[in-house]
């Protein structure tokens, strides 16, 4: 299926698309708010931005700076080419300790490598411990938001989601209320974890910390209490120095939600005494993306999904409808990377506005990128059919002037003619599935022009 | 070949050229006790002002029930102790913390918590309640002077700014999501 064929799905119940619209605009309102209040904050995506260009100029070096600064910290360090290894290192670990219940935090990586299912299917209980990504735990949904990850439920489904497998009443909907029966149902789950799991927001390689940003707590509480912590971070976490984080932690939330900072901003350097820390560094396809020029920048991307809640596409067709990890337009130029066939339809779901661009707090042309992706994506021959040849076609008219003022005139009158269930007709033109085409005028432009009086012309 | 090796010679491979290391300018700000104030009100906290570092037992007293299970170096009408080997059970029955913050930050309100500030480093997030001890002395403006202040972040430390909280419900903002149901920041001369 393509993105406009998930989409549809999407846009088939009409007030929750508004809704899910409305709340992300609000959300990227907040963001504004933010930013204006911060006047320094265009110089520091700018400094961000160098920061990160600079990291993968020097990854070779960063990465095994990190290593021994961390492996000098007393933390194990771990190197996973793909997902497999990656998957295949966090089960080595818990079976090395023999345990079978994990609580884990937010992280996209183990959504990409879909972590959960590999340690379900080997007997481990895993926890996911974010509010948001535990009900979708319990619906077996995927995130549709790399920060908000239940955007595409009403309260409603997480009422009955509770009832259904937290036993709270039925057509108890109130935020609050479910919140704190989540909050006694996972309290359990802390205390009982084994070994608690955390993505990784950032990685400094001068001090050899990881340091894992959270507003609910989730990740201290679970990597506090139990007797291992393994953070899982992709490559391009890194930065090079402490101070760094000055630049990352004053544009990361205010990018993301609008607030100043996140209400934990925690940094693991040595793990506690008589316990573990073990860091899983992985590739999984970003080294082939570091290689691809047009298309390296995406690695600079913190993940704080403003451009998903500035997106007009993305709030229009949720994020389930880019049937990737991390979707909206920064997933709709990392993943055609991993997989082409697969993802050939997203960077199509776009309409090229630049507001991405406009708001990544790292500068990445996200829109240029996804731009270069339909070049790419031209010439390895993945475009649909229809957009194919209709392309073609258009490109042989535009290039014939007397065969586009021809066309024009058979169209201006053809328009008028012809029945509206035919020009509008939903099989071949979808364009006007929810529009109108416009009164067509008598005549064009150009012979308009050519009746002006010659003075008037220049 | 490790996969240690393979990715190592893939990124060697794949870099760009080298660009510089930009240079962070020290951005300045209002670091005063208002803006800290109000930014710490606004991601939901409180702040008590205490007269002097004496009367901190007293006022805790006032905000807080007297039976709370509460847990502090720096108080001695504690009635749980707590070092980094204490029981998870101990632990999880914590109702009120009162611990030791090193400065804070008047552009986000947050607070430099070190682990050696902590008693167990699980403590402040699994407390129901949290009171973190400020000097208005050590206030500064931006994260750019907060992370120059420290020259190591130790074996674990954090920066916390107000409550726990969740918006993952609708975007409904709750207070109290996993840590610590209230932070109050009892600000001493």
């Amino acid at each position: 299926m393509s993105h406009s064929e998930r989409s549809d799905i999407f846009l088939l119940d009409a007030e929750r698309t508004t809704w899910h619209d409305e709340t992300l605009w609000f959300v990227r309102e907040k963001r504004d708010k933010a930013v204006y209040a911060t006047p320094e904050f265009q110089k520091l995506r700018q400094l961000a931005s160098d920061i990160k260009d600079h990291t993968l100029s020097r990854l070779d070096f960063y990465l095994q700076q990190f290593e021994e600064n961390a492996r000098r910290n007393g933390v194990h360090v771990h190197w996973a080419a793909d997902a497999t290894e990656h998957n295949a290192i966090v089960l080595g670990l818990l079976r090395q300790h023999g345990a079978t219940r994990v609580v884990k935090s937010k992280s996209m990586l183990t959504e990409e490598c879909h972590l959960n299912p590999h340690l379900l299917a080997n007997g481990i209980e895993v926890i996911d411990t974010d509010l948001g990504e535990r009900i979708i735990q319990l619906r077996e949904e995927a995130p549709s938001h790399v920060v908000l990850p239940a955007i595409h439920l009403k309260k409603e489904d997480v009422g009955d989601t509770f009832h259904k497998y937290l036993g709270t009443e039925k057509g108890n909907n109130d935020p609050q209320q479910l919140t704190e029966t989540a909050r006694q149902h996972l309290r359990e789950k802390f205390l009982a974890g084994q070994v608690a799991i955390s993505g990784v927001n950032f990685a400094v390689a001068e001090t050899g910390t990881v340091v894992v940003c959270t507003n609910e707590g989730n990740a201290d509480l679970g990597v506090n209490l139990a007797q291992v912590h393994i953070a899982c971070m992709g490559m391009e976490k890194l930065i090079p120095r402490l101070s760094d984080l000055s630049v990352f932690t004053r544009i990361l939330t205010r990018s993301a939600t609008g607030q100043p900072i996140t209400t934990y901003t925690s940094h693991f350097t040595r793990p506690a005494e008589g316990k573990e820390l073990h860091i899983v560094i992985v590739d999984n396809g970003r080294t082939q993306q570091l290689g691809r020029p047009d298309f390296r920048a995406s690695l600079k991307c913190i993940r704080c999904g403003a451009c998903m809640n500035t997106c007009p596409v993305y709030r229009r067709s949720g994020g389930h409808s880019y049937d990737f990890t991390i979707p909206g337009p920064i997933g709709a130029i990392l993943s055609p990377n991993i997989d082409m066939r697969k993802h050939a339809s997203l960077p199509f779901a776009s309409t090229l506005c630049g507001s991405c661009t406009d708001v990544c707090p790292v500068k990445i042309d996200i829109h240029t990128q996804l731009y270069k992706w339909r070049q790419v994506l031209g010439e390895a021959g993945k475009l649909p059919a229809s957009k194919k040849w209709s392309m073609r076609l258009l490109s042989r008219v535009l290039a014939k002037p007397g065969m586009y003022s021809a066309g024009g005139k058979v169209a201006r009158q053809a328009l008028r003619l012809l029945p509206h269930g035919l020009t509008h007709g939903q099989g071949y033109n979808p364009w006007a599935i929810a529009r109108e085409l416009p009164e067509p005028p008598q005549q064009s432009f150009r012979e308009w022009y050519a009746q002006q009086p010659q003075n008037d012309k220049a | 070949m490790s996969s240690r090796e393979k990715i190592l010679a893939a990124v060697t491979a794949n870099q760009p050229a080298e660009v510089p290391l930009p240079t962070v300018p020290f951005f300045e700000g209002d670091a005063s006790v208002e803006k800290f104030t109000a930014l710490v009100q606004a991601i939901g906290g409180r702040v008590v002002e205490v007269a002097a570092l004496a009367h901190l037992e007293e006022v805790v007293r006032q905000l807080f029930p007297a039976d709370y299970r509460m847990a502090s170096p720096l108080l001695s009408s504690t009635n749980v102790s707590v070092d980094a080997q204490t029981p998870l059970a101990v632990l999880a029955d914590v109702e009120l913390a009162v611990l030791q913050g090193e400065f804070g930050v008047a552009e986000n309100g947050a607070i430099w918590l070190p682990e050696e500030n902590m008693l167990h480093r699980a403590l402040p997030m699994i407390t129901q309640h949290l009171a973190l001890v400020l000097s208005q002395q050590q206030l500064v403006a931006t994260m750019h002077q907060a992370y120059a202040r420290l020259a190591t972040v130790g074996g674990y430390g954090t920066f916390l700014a107000g409550p726990s909280k969740t918006a993952d419900i609708e975007q409904s903002l709750v207070i109290g999501a996993h840590g610590a149901r209230s932070l109050t920041v009892l600000l001493v001369p």
